[in-house]
């Protein structure tokens, strides 16, 4: 920490000494992940190899759902006048930010992986299409969160597009129950909570599963951190404005 | 290993992609960090 010349402290940014270790845990996991992934887990009897891809495909996919149910649930608690904080609406932004690029991470992979076992990157299938929207959905949530408004409007537009768009997630999933898709059935987040795949691919998804989880709980506390400052800056420069236009009200220069 | 590379291409845009987005939230923390004073940053 050092003082700079306008006074102000410079700390280490939106960085704690429980975030680094948080930080460290989520690293190693991640490198139990590739160690799991690409050279401990077998190949699989159908599909070889690529369903290698399956362990940062699926928990991609599972962690954008958390992401946007934890953004729904931070909306809802902004609706309820007696929760309602401005402290849910940052908790829905930074994790609807994260959940976006989770959600970029499925497609990517999704793709490639297809790419592997379809002979082609896209199709138009209901669980690529549905997955799609999601993203374009929560695009425009963060669209609408950068428009100009005051803090609480742009909270109260916020909180009901994330709740909207939080009705995509259960579709999303259930969507190759629903209608005939390229896209196989879940295997492990069954209805008869019976997974179908083999004990060390199933350890080794929980491994992504895991690491993902804690990349996104680091992520979560540092943009959580990264929107309170940037709220403080907003009122500094609404304070600045005040104190400008009060100075010329009286003739005085501030 | 049959399709490395494509294997490798989804891991790396994952990781990396990861990588950079964490990367972009730091640096946005830090460069908020240094105009604020420490009272608006309750966990300094």
């Amino acid at each position: 920490m050092s003082i700079t010349s306008t006074g102000t402290t410079e700390v280490a940014g939106t960085g704690t000494r429980a975030t680094r270790v948080l930080g460290l845990l989520a690293l190693a996991g991640l490198a139990w992940l590739v160690a799991f992934g690409l050279l401990i887990s077998p190949e699989d009897e159908v599909q070889g190899d690529a369903v290698r891809l399956m362990y940062v495909h699926v928990p991609s996919a599972w962690l954008a759902y958390l992401a946007f149910f934890v953004t729904a649930v931070g909306s809802i608690l902004y609706l309820i006048p007696r929760t309602r904080s401005l402290a849910w609406d940052r908790v829905a932004g930074a994790s609807a930010e994260i959940g976006v690029v989770f959600t970029a991470f499925a497609l990517v992979t999704g793709m490639v992986w297809g790419r592997i076992t379809w002979g082609f990157y896209w199709t138009w299938d209901a669980r690529l299409t549905s997955t799609a929207l999601l993203f374009v959905l929560f695009l425009g949530y963060l669209a609408v969160r950068r428009l100009q408004a005051s803090p609480d409007v742009r909270a109260k537009r916020a909180a009901i597009v994330g709740v909207v768009a939080f009705i995509d997630v259960p579709i999303v999933h259930m969507s190759v129950q629903w209608w005939r898709t390229l896209h196989q059935k879940p295997t492990v987040a069954r209805l008869d909570l019976d997974p179908q795949i083999d004990g060390i691919m199933l350890f080794s998804l929980f491994v992504g599963v895991a690491a993902f989880t804690l990349v996104y709980v680091w992520l979560l506390v540092h943009r959580m951190r990264v929107a309170v400052m940037e709220d403080a800056l907003d009122d500094h420069g609404l304070e600045v404005a005040i104190a400008e236009r009060q100075a010329e009200a009286t003739g005085v220069t501030p | 290993m049959n399709d490395l590379g494509s294997i490798l291409l989804g891991y790396g845009l994952v990781l990396g992609g990861m990588a950079a987005y964490a990367w972009s939230v730091i640096r946005r923390g830090r460069r908020l960090a240094a105009r604020l004073p420490d009272e608006d940053k309750p966990w300094a």
